[in-house]
């Protein structure tokens, strides 16, 4: 303090004032998040993991809208108890194209990070439509406009456009698409393909017949087939326990 | 420029930031704390919020007219 | 005989701040209201009405940000308004400009909780609103930091007082978190819907760090601002210590932003961030403690005050929760409790302490000190303040045993194992357990609420009673200029 500092300064200087407060806020941040964009350790090397199909990310969609993360955690811990009731614990790159994330805060509910698979469509409808009906003490509320209520299909390749503008790997042109059958092979690439969205959420929807009803495609097909491919992607029987150690 | 590499490694970064963080936590309280006459011109602002205060106004029985 | 009360609208603007703190009553007792209301559709899951609008995922922003924002953010417009013209003893630099952050935040709040009724959301919590509204509070902040700031320029003291560095930090804090979390890709220009540009693990750090910081600038910072300026007002006496102020908001500033990773604990996040966030948190028990003292000592010598004076009771009991929630804080930060709190409805207890006992109730003691004051009158009645008080503290406590209890249970129902090693417990059996303590604080909030609502009538009654003594006032000065 030689040079005679005086706090004074910037106690009787807002500018400067307002410049060290910056510092001093951003540091914090920088020092955390930046790292996060380029340490290649921040997400594993698994194979499997997949963009959302048109119907699935339609779905998701309405998951995010109706505020499903406020009760239920997309995120598994690596803790035993979780392992047993839950599965494997989240790996990083499972939720690599989740925009935005929904690992959520608070389980209300039971966690959905691998809920794909483990109950029927029939259950998924029925409980989500009435879930006392399936599990007499949950708390969930009836959600039974997404059975009545036609999906909008219509703005599908352009939320797909959007998603690929912020780095998912939907196809537009033919050069992306053969990157994407090398990446993913021809079924899947053929499901990222922006020009087919619609063709392809009809055909998907049609085949799987989630909500049961085959007169038309609500936004409950839509939301099961996203709950049926949760946790799905990655094929844990490949891999080691240890595999994904050096990620965490 | 050899030596900016050393820059480069967290082993070498982060004492580096924990010493350049404490050192100026250090500097404020020594700085604020220090000096007893400073001490004393800091602490004369703790009544700028009674400085604009009008007759009365403390316990609150401010006479209207 | 002329009236110069400080209230005159030649020296400082005070109808905003009067705009702004009535509107924040306002927003108190409707995200409140709310809050009680998705309360108890958890424990009485009849109450969504198998309707999308009443559904708790799609009400549960519209109680986080009407209470944060509406309320809090109303009552820190109001109470920076107030606290940067008097301590800088100059007006605002332009009405215009805070004419224009009234009505646009107003605007933010009421276009916000339509919004997410409607199922807009960007699902990132305490920053649900859409992009067109993250435009608005972009422009309106902006506004709001030219026009803190110019006044600041413009000030006669020739000193800036500590709580002005306090609101500083938020606004500028809040910019920053703002701009980061919300960059995302719109589906179309006239659709609402839109992508967050990161995805997954960076997502989550982006918003956790915003989600923190939310708490540590926008619920803290700036209500500790509020703070160095109404608690040595109330009090009569001047802060404890001027240079303890000083440490503790440069501490308080750099290391709040390094914790946001303790929200990520055991995720996919990388180890290093989230412990790096938790050695953090622990240190930052020392700025928040430095802040409480300082807030408390200056009582000291005047304690008789707590039995006297309402008013300051809020004051003590909100720097007391403020101490209490921020030891709470950095221990749910340690990677061994967070592995049994996480989730649960711990969590839950533990920001409701934070937000009804330190923002809430310091917001309503800087409030009772300040409305009086803007309308040139006495409290219309302090046996209401002291009925307030009492219901609301009442309301947290039973808020947050509720919470603790429950929390507590579910975290260990979750990972109780029976004698073959297996879950000993389904998930629903620990959502039956709840039941109880669900019921209880939907109880505790609307304790909290009625507080809120005997506070909302009492200053309203206020207001009304300084109108009329200033119009009495008037009515006889122009006699007396009709006499001469």
């Amino acid at each position: 303090m030689n040079f005679n500092f005086k706090h004074e300064w910037i106690e009787t200087n807002i500018g400067l004032m307002a410049v060290l407060t910056m510092l001093a806020i951003s540091v914090g941040g920088l020092v955390e998040i930046a790292p996060l964009f380029f340490i290649d350790k921040t997400i594993e090397k698994v194979e499997g993991v997949r963009p959302y199909t048109p119907l699935e990310q339609r779905g998701r969609d309405i998951f995010q809208r109706e505020g499903c993360y406020a009760c239920h955690s997309q995120m598994i811990r690596p803790f035993r108890d979780e392992k047993l009731r839950y599965g494997h614990y989240s790996l990083a790159a499972e939720s690599q194209y989740d925009h935005p994330f929904q690992w959520g805060s608070k389980r209300t509910g039971p966690d959905l990070a691998r809920v794909g698979g483990k109950y029927s469509n029939e259950w998924h409808v029925q409980h989500m439509v009435a879930p006392r009906s399936m599990v007499p003490e949950s708390v969930m509320p009836n959600y039974p406009w997404l059975l009545s209520t036609p999906l909008d299909i219509s703005d599908t390749a352009n939320r797909m456009k959007a998603l690929r503008k912020v780095g998912v790997p939907y196809s537009l042109s033919q050069a992306e698409f053969d990157a994407n059958v090398t990446q993913f092979g021809e079924t899947v690439a053929r499901q990222l393909h922006i020009p087919d969205a619609q063709k392809n959420l009809v055909e998907q929807a049609n085949f799987g017949n989630y909500d049961g009803d085959r007169s038309g495609i609500s936004e409950m097909d839509a939301l099961v087939a996203y709950l049926q491919v949760l946790g799905t992607m990655v094929d844990f029987s490949k891999y080691t326990d240890d595999a994904f150690v050096e990620f965490r | 420029m050899e030596w900016l590499m050393w820059f480069s490694k967290p082993e070498n970064t982060k004492p580096l930031a924990l010493i350049i963080f404490f050192v100026t936590f250090i500097g404020i309280v020594i700085y604020v704390y220090g000096s007893k006459k400073r001490s004393a011109k800091l602490e004369s602002y703790r009544d700028i919020p009674f400085l604009d205060d009008q007759p009365g106004d403390q316990d609150g029985t401010k006479d209207k007219q | 005989m002329a009236v110069t009360t400080y209230s005159g609208t030649e020296r400082y603007n005070f109808d905003i701040v009067k705009k702004f703190a009535v509107m924040s009553l306002v927003w108190a007792v409707v995200g409140m209201f709310v809050g009680v209301y998705i309360a108890s559709e958890l424990a009485w899951p009849l109450l969504n009405f198998d309707s999308p609008y009443f559904s708790f995922g799609r009400f549960r922003p519209v109680h986080t940000t009407t209470v944060i924002f509406g309320f809090g953010g109303s009552a820190l417009f109001a109470t920076s308004y107030y606290v940067v013209q008097r301590t800088c003893q100059t007006r605002l630099i332009s009405d215009g400009m805070a004419s224009f952050t009234f009505w646009g935040w107003m605007a933010i709040i009421v276009l916000a909780d339509i919004s997410y009724v409607l199922g807009y959301t960007q699902s990132r919590e305490y920053a649900e609103m859409e992009w067109p509204i993250d435009i608005l509070i972009e422009v309106v902040w902006v506004t709001y930091l030219i026009l803190f700031v110019g006044t600041i320029m413009r000030r006669k003291q020739p000193h800036i007082y500590v709580a002005n560095w306090f609101y500083l930090s938020f606004i500028l804090a809040t910019a920053l978190l703002h701009t980061f979390n919300n960059l995302a890709m719109p589906i179309d220009l006239f659709s609402m819907k839109s992508y967050s540009l990161f995805a997954g693990t960076q997502d989550a750090m982006t918003q956790w760090w915003y989600g923190h910081n939310a708490v540590g600038f926008f619920l803290t910072a700036a209500f500790l601002g509020m703070m160095y300026y109404f608690v040595p007002k109330q009090a009569g006496r001047p802060i404890y210590s001027y240079r303890l102020s000083i440490v503790h908001f440069w501490a308080l500033s750099f290391m709040y932003m390094w914790v946001g990773a303790h929200h990520l604990h055991w995720t996919a996040l990388p180890d290093w961030t989230s412990s790096l966030a938790a050695a953090f948190s622990i240190l930052l028990l020392m700025p928040s403690w430095g802040g409480m003292i300082n807030g408390i000592m200056t009582l000291s010598g005047a304690w008789d005050k707590l039995r006297t004076d309402p008013i300051m009771r809020f004051m003590i009991v909100a720097l007391s929760f403020y101490g209490m929630s921020t030891f709470e804080g950095p221990m749910m930060s340690l990677k061994e409790v967070n592995a049994l709190s996480h989730y649960t409805d711990w969590t839950v207890g533990h920001v409701h302490s934070g937000a009804l006992g330190w923002v809430a109730m310091i917001s309503f003691g800087s409030l009772y000190h300040m409305m009086p004051k803007l309308w040139d009158t006495k409290i219309y009645s302090q046996k209401l303040v002291e009925a307030h008080f009492w219901l609301a503290t009442i309301g947290i406590v039973l808020y947050i045993v509720a919470m603790w209890i429950s929390g507590i249970t579910q975290g260990l129902m979750w990972r109780s194992f029976d004698e073959f090693g297996n879950l000993q417990y389904s998930f629903v059996e620990s959502v039956v357990e709840m039941m109880p303590f669900y019921a209880m604080r939907a109880i505790g909030g609307m304790f909290f609420l009625t507080g809120t609502v005997l506070m909302t009538v009492n200053m309203l009654m206020t207001i009304r009673q300084g109108k009329r003594e200033s119009a009495a006032l008037d009515a006889r000065l122009a006699a007396k200029m009709a006499h001469a």
